[in-house]
């Protein structure tokens, strides 16, 4: 069996590497993220089997746990290593052609680093490797966001750190406090003697905690940055941003608050917050006419459904929410993939300028409307299955204020349905403009639109290969006295 | 207006804060992994500076992804200035002769100092970032004080990535060697010597050049570009 | 005065973070901000020591045997304090050279003109 230390140490290897074989050979560079994440996709669906039975606890440097830092492979830690390990290994091979001009090396090593950060935050076991791999994260996708130099760029990249900054010391001060009261930092630890403390002391950093990782995870006051990052992001990285880094986000808010505070009584609030959330990220797409601002405003609206069903705080609910992470994942990633190259041909961003690219560009197309069709939930796709278990969940705790929620998340499909129809009308029924090119995709960028999609189709079929693991996740989550046992023997 | 809503929130935000400070008493002891760390560090670690065993053998980890996060400041700063034209300087006035030999004097002496403060980071106080900062600081008086004189950029390219290359692989030898990721694998040697505390002064003398590398390369980035 | 001497470095450190966050606030010059982000890190940072501090304590280096470990002050804090100041650095980098493209591209570094995206 690997030691699943290696799902991290041996990405940091390949990205300190990468500027040593530039020297060799100039467009080396653009194969080791996909070799890196080919790895990690292996290792951790090679580890899935023995991980769902016990999880592993891995100890860095030898000494007894709560004096080092461990990582915690669970089931949710090894799911979410496969979901980025198969994102980022997707997203690399478009981006070989995809990206041309610039600083490509320097690219390639942050494209890396973003998801080894990724990685790093869902593995670990201790507060502040949560907080160091966080920010490897966030500051790789800061320069990310101004890769291409343009006006929109910068401006997006510069609101963006600044927002994220704050956030960042937000958490560092919750930190702070809570080492302060309990004299230690391993998630574990703090979680057994969290229970001796009175409520109204942990307050402060309970709110600092969820408002600094809420600036990453684009919850409602906090989502200002969010259409214009993902809108000005080279399309590879709007990719990654969307499908990966805010839900690294929510699982962070999910972790601190199920597993070390335990609150579970705050879950209305939470409910609240993730209708709100969702309720403006889908009226605002609806008013879009730029393609990729109201794909990222459609992202924010998914966050918000994705943080509702986490706050329902039942087995069913974590499930449905873990199984939309699934879906918004694979779903949103092959809708920026396939709108990169439509832009690209079409040469701006309007939806008005992509009528009539079903007919030139028929296999981008259609993928583009598989994903749609996944996001709104309909039938043979993986979003059915997914937005079916969070109505499902919620319908099943019997109360006439979440009747009305169920309602309101409908509402919020049903707009969903209105926008991307639109979208999908411009491009197969009206007529085609006379100008502008309009060649298909090359086919390195149509392999990963054509793995996505089968994937997204695959499951939708047979969503019960993935409800081992999911269900294995989500009694993970809430089982904090489980968690304690594990680590520390 | 808003400034007064702002204060008002901060008054809020600030008493709240305060009766979670209340269970703090400052300046007592808590007993819990810091007095583990005094009382056993130097048997279990080897050194003597009881910082350095907490930040490379028990928590290595974050150390690693701390200069993780240094290589990508630096990346992040050599791709958002790519395009940048290297501005024409207008003819500032030359040093004069006492400056510049001044400067090119002092250089040497400040990268020893660096250098010893790094090489001795499990004796005294120190280690490899303030030593790193020292070594960039000597090379951002050269580049203020005789600006003719530049360092090519790719030797700072290839210093760092060495540098974090090396740590990791002490890592993984680690792992091959004993099943720990990051374990203390060379002699312990006699507390208080040089060449004493395993991995540790390795790991710093790498970290020491990959930081000082990093920082002049940001240095020298941002003179060159801006 | 006993309340003041026992709570000074809190007021301090929470002093600094509030003074950053309002520069943040009100303050329309990016360099500003920037500097304001910086003050906020030195804030949390100065918080972070305190958390380890031990009344008449020493510094944990044992550079002569025979010393006793049980007057040392906490080592975990500092060894914390040494990634924050390394992030907030990084951070400062990347900030000041998107502050350079900004000011390349729109010829000023004031944030309420710089609105190009708009809802």
């Amino acid at each position: 069996m690997v030691n699943p230390v290696l799902l991290l140490a041996v990405p940091l290897a390949a990205a300190f590497s990468i500027p040593l074989l530039g020297f060799l050979s100039k467009r080396s560079g653009k194969f080791i993220p996909l070799l890196a994440m080919a790895f990690n996709l292996a290792v951790s669906i090679s580890l899935i089997p023995a991980v769902i039975q016990k999880p592993i606890v891995v100890s860095l440097g030898g000494f007894p746990p709560p004096f080092c830092i461990t990582l915690f492979v669970g089931p949710v830690g090894i799911l979410f290593t496969a979901i980025i390990a198969l994102v980022g290994f997707v997203v690399s091979i478009y981006a070989m052609d995809y990206i041309r001009e610039g600083a490509r090396q320097q690219y390639h090593a942050l494209f890396l680093l973003l998801l080894t950060g990724a990685t790093g935050v869902v593995l670990t076991g201790d507060i502040f490797n949560l907080f160091v791999f966080f920010e490897i994260l966030c500051i790789s996708s800061y320069a990310l966001v101004a890769y291409t130099g343009d006006r929109a760029g910068i401006e997006s990249s510069c609101k963006y750190l600044i927002q994220g900054s704050l956030g960042s010391a937000f958490i560092l001060i919750a930190i702070a406090l809570l080492y302060g009261q309990f004299g230690t930092l391993n998630m574990a630890d703090i979680a057994s003697r969290i229970d001796s403390a009175s409520p109204i002391r942990l307050f402060i950093p309970l709110v600092l905690f969820i408002t600094g990782l809420g600036v990453e995870a684009a919850v409602f006051p906090l989502n200002a940055w969010l259409p214009d990052a993902h809108s000005s992001a080279p399309s590879t990285i709007s990719a990654i941003l969307s499908g990966i880094a805010v839900k690294i986000g929510i699982y962070a808010i999910c972790r601190v608050i199920f597993t070390i505070f335990g609150a579970t009584d705050i879950s209305l609030f939470l409910m609240l917050l993730g209708l709100l959330t969702l309720l403006v990220g889908e009226l605002s797409a609806f008013r879009q006419s730029d393609i990729k601002r109201m794909l990222a405003y459609s992202s924010t609206g998914q966050i918000g459904l994705i943080f509702f069903a986490m706050g329902v705080g039942t087995q069913a609910g974590i499930t449905g929410g873990l199984f939309q992470f699934t879906t918004h994942a694979l779903s949103k990633s092959l809708l920026f993939l396939a709108t990169g190259y439509m832009i690209y041909r079409a040469g701006s961003k309007e939806i008005s300028s992509l009528e009539g690219m079903g007919k030139k560009m028929p296999l981008t197309c259609l993928a583009f409307t598989i994903g749609a069709f996944s996001l709104i939930g309909l039938p043979p796709f993986i979003g059915f299955p997914s937005k079916f278990t969070i109505v499902y969940s919620v319908l099943a705790e019997k109360s006439t204020l979440y009747i009305v929620f169920i309602a309101i998340v409908l509402t919020g499909t049903v707009i969903e349905g209105a926008y991307f129809f639109r979208v999908i009308q411009a491009i197969y029924f009206k007529g085609e403009k006379e100008k502008g090119e309009g060649r298909e995709a090359p086919l390195i960028a149509l392999i990963p639109l054509v793995i996505l999609t089968l994937l997204i189709i695959g499951i939708g079929i047979y969503p019960k290969i993935l409800s081992g693991i999911l269900n294995s996740s989500a009694s993970e989550l809430l089982d904090r006295i489980g968690y304690i046992k594990e680590v520390l023997r | 207006m808003r400034n007064l809503i702002g204060i008002v929130l901060i008054l809020i935000v600030a008493s709240g804060v305060f009766l979670c400070l209340d269970n703090i008493p400052f300046g007592a002891s808590r007993e819990n992994v810091g007095d583990f760390y005094n009382s056993s560090g130097v048997k279990q670690t080897g050194a003597v500076n009881m910082v350095t065993s907490v930040v490379l053998n028990y928590r290595g980890f974050d150390t690693l992804g701390e200069v993780t996060i240094l290589f990508i400041a630096s990346l992040g700063l050599g791709a958002v200035l790519s395009t940048v034209k290297t501005s024409s300087r207008e003819e500032t006035t030359p040093s004069s002769l006492i400056l510049s030999t001044g400067c090119r004097f002092l250089f040497p002496f400040i990268l020893l100092f660096g250098t010893y403060t790094f090489l001795h980071g499990h004796l005294t106080p120190g280690g490899g970032f303030q030593g790193g900062a020292i070594i960039a600081s000597g090379f951002l008086l050269r580049y203020l004080g005789c600006p003719a004189k530049r360092t090519n950029p790719s030797l700072f390219v290839a210093l760092e990535s060495t540098g974090g290359l090396v740590f990791t692989l002490i890592g993984l030898l680690g792992l091959t060697l004993s099943g720990f990721f990051l374990f203390n694998f060379l002699p312990k040697g006699e507390a208080n010597t040089l060449f004493s505390a395993g991995i540790i002064p390795v790991i710093y003398i790498a970290i020491g050049f990959k930081v000082g590398a990093e920082l002049a390369g940001i240095i020298d980035g941002l003179i060159v570009k801006s | 005065m006993n309340f003041l001497n026992s709570y000074i470095f809190y007021i301090g450190a929470f002093g600094l973070i509030f003074i950053g966050i309002y520069i943040l606030l009100t303050r329309k010059n990016l360099i500003k901000m920037i500097i304001g982000l910086s003050i906020i890190d030195t804030g949390v940072n100065l918080l972070l020591i305190c958390m380890g501090f031990l009344k008449k304590g020493t510094a944990p280096i044992f550079s002569r045997p025979g010393i006793k470990p049980e007057n040392m002050v906490d080592p975990t804090p500092q060894a914390l304090v040494l990634t924050a100041i390394v992030i907030g650095v990084a951070v400062l980098a990347m900030a000041l050279s998107l502050a350079i493209r900004l000011y390349q591209h729109y010829g000023t570094l004031d944030m309420r003109k710089i609105k190009e995206q708009k809802w």
